[in-house]
């Protein structure tokens, strides 16, 4: 196996190549060149939907004379992005071994406001305060990222109105719910000229006149006129612009999506390893003694419908050697992989 | 005030809805209660939770799928989709040895993703699995680095 994993493209021998084009406290906007479309687009995915933040998940509600529903505002909450740098010391909820929620694995907020005055008074995430014992004094803060630091809009009272809540954040991926997405969009473009022609434009008389040019059309040879179509092309560069929604700085982003990315092969790899040294790759989820097979018919566990492998009853399976599997040097029972 | 408050009158604490420490911690299901399932049905009540706890660990993510040998070989992954699944087919066609390798989510609704490894002779489908999440640890590990030092440089650019 002599061969080099980071060569992406067999003319450059380089390697992935980064290039910052902008990078601020809300956005970066970042090249990936000599990579692959899979890898750029897993990097993608990992961003959007599974960097752990924290968001509001719970709530109680004690007061409420607002004109808004108790379960509209307790989705209003949740949607509230709140401060999630240091979130890794935090445990998810569902692993720690409280009851319920604890300050290992949770951030208690409150929300009290009355309107007193005459006029209609609008209540911010900057009045959401966190109460009780911390893990830190900043996850699970209210983002506060306008000039005047006010915080997203919660509601507005009339005078005379009062909201009494109380809030438990988790920890949280936005794979289960987006509102612990760290990231308010991810741009992701490649091939601006269509060279590659994997986007059909829609067009009434001439789609060059009627679509405006990418920003990084220019950053592109355009292509040639009379230009063959080349079929074996593959993209290349590829332009993210990501943009945080405040509970992280955007460059973390991506240095976490990238780590998570590495914590999902770790536990993989992990996993493949503690196989090789047991009894091969169907696990050892029912003893070493499993009736199942080293075919890993049955990893899961005790299936016995007839379509599940596992069973001792089923047409594929059989326990003994007279299975299709049972006789292949693979399936006695004891796999050949380790 | 228009809106009546049954609440009010009631003690502080103990309003006749869910105490919020009692909640669930999750309306998601857990991952590993979709393979426990089965297995609880046979065991006692006053065991079931106990049980439940030692499987938690035990959850197998990756497993060699029925009818594979040691050049061709198909793996089923829990709890992984395309994030994953489209890098390291990616990279394992990359291994000169490999001689196909391909993945699939057969249906939608179940957190599936299976993977389709046939070999040259010299290695085996496993060994060329591992390879590949190696490799696109490596390839992770260089982008990670390229990123912060273009960062690095950028900042250091936009001071000067
Ligand atoms: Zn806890």
């Amino acid at each position: 196996m002599d061969y080099d994993p980071m060569v992406m493209d067999d003319a450059e021998a380089l390697g992935p190549v980064v290039k910052i084009s902008q990078a601020d406290s809300v956005r970066v906007k970042y090249e990936l060149s000599n990579a692959d479309i899979a890898f750029a687009n897993s990097l993608r995915r990992v961003m959007l939907a599974e960097i752990p933040t924290i968001a509001i998940d719970l709530v109680e509600i004690s007061e409420n004379s607002s004109v808004l529903a108790d379960e509209f505002i307790a989705h209003r909450m949740g949607l509230i992005p709140l401060n999630a740098e240091g979130v890794e010391s935090l445990l998810y909820a569902r692993e720690c071994d409280c009851d319920g929620c604890c300050e290992h694995c949770s951030v208690k907020l409150l929300l009290h406001a009355k309107c007193e005055g005459d006029e209609n008074m609008p209540v911010f995430a900057r009045d959401l305060v966190p109460f009780g014992d911390r893990i830190n004094q900043v996850v699970g803060t209210p983002v506060l990222s306008d000039a005047l630091r006010q915080g997203s809009l919660i509601l507005k009272l009339r005078p005379g109105q009062e909201i009494k809540l109380e809030c438990i954040a988790k920890k949280g991926i936005a794979k289960e719910h987006a509102k612990w997405a760290p990231s308010a969009a991810i741009g992701f473009e490649y091939d601006p000229h269509n060279k590659l022609r994997h986007i059909d434009l829609w067009f009434e008389t001439d789609a060059k006149t009627e679509w405006p040019p990418s920003d990084y059309a220019e950053w592109e040879e355009p292509p040639q006129e009379g230009e063959p179509f080349d079929y074996d092309a593959v993209p290349n560069r590829f332009y993210f612009n990501v943009e945080t929604a405040g509970n992280l700085p955007p460059d973390t982003i991506v240095s976490e999506g990238i780590k998570v990315l590495q914590q999902k092969l770790a536990g993989l790899i992990h996993e493949l390893a503690e196989d090789e040294g047991g009894d091969g790759m169907n696990g050892e989820y029912n003893g070493p003694r499993s009736p199942e097979y080293g075919t890993g018919a049955d990893g899961f566990g005790g299936y016995t419908t007839p379509f599940g492998n596992g069973g001792n009853q089923s047409s594929w399976g059989g326990a003994g050697g007279t299975t299709p599997y049972g006789t292949t040097p693979y399936g006695a029972g004891q796999s050949q992989w380790s | 005030m228009p809106r009546a408050k049954t609440r009010k009158e009631e003690p502080v604490e103990a309003g006749s809805d869910t105490v919020m420490e009692e909640a669930p911690t999750s309306h998601q299901p857990e991952s590993r209660d979709d393979m426990s399932v089965d297995q609880d049905e046979n065991d006692e009540a006053g065991e079931a939770e106990e049980d439940e706890i030692e499987e938690e660990e035990e959850v197998q993510r990756v497993r060699l799928l029925p009818g594979s040998t040691p050049t061709a070989a198909s793996f089923e992954f829990l709890n992984e989709g395309h994030t994953l699944g489209n890098a390291l087919r990616y990279i394992i066609m990359k291994n000169p040895d490999v001689e196909f390798c391909a993945y699939a989510i057969p249906h939608p609704s179940e957190a599936k993703m299976n993977v389709r490894i046939q070999t040259f002779e010299g290695t085996t489908a496993i060994e060329a699995l591992e390879k590949g999440l190696r490799d696109v640890q490596d390839l992770c590990d260089v982008v990670s680095d390229k990123f912060i030092d273009a960062r690095e440089k950028f900042v250091a650019g936009a001071s000067s």
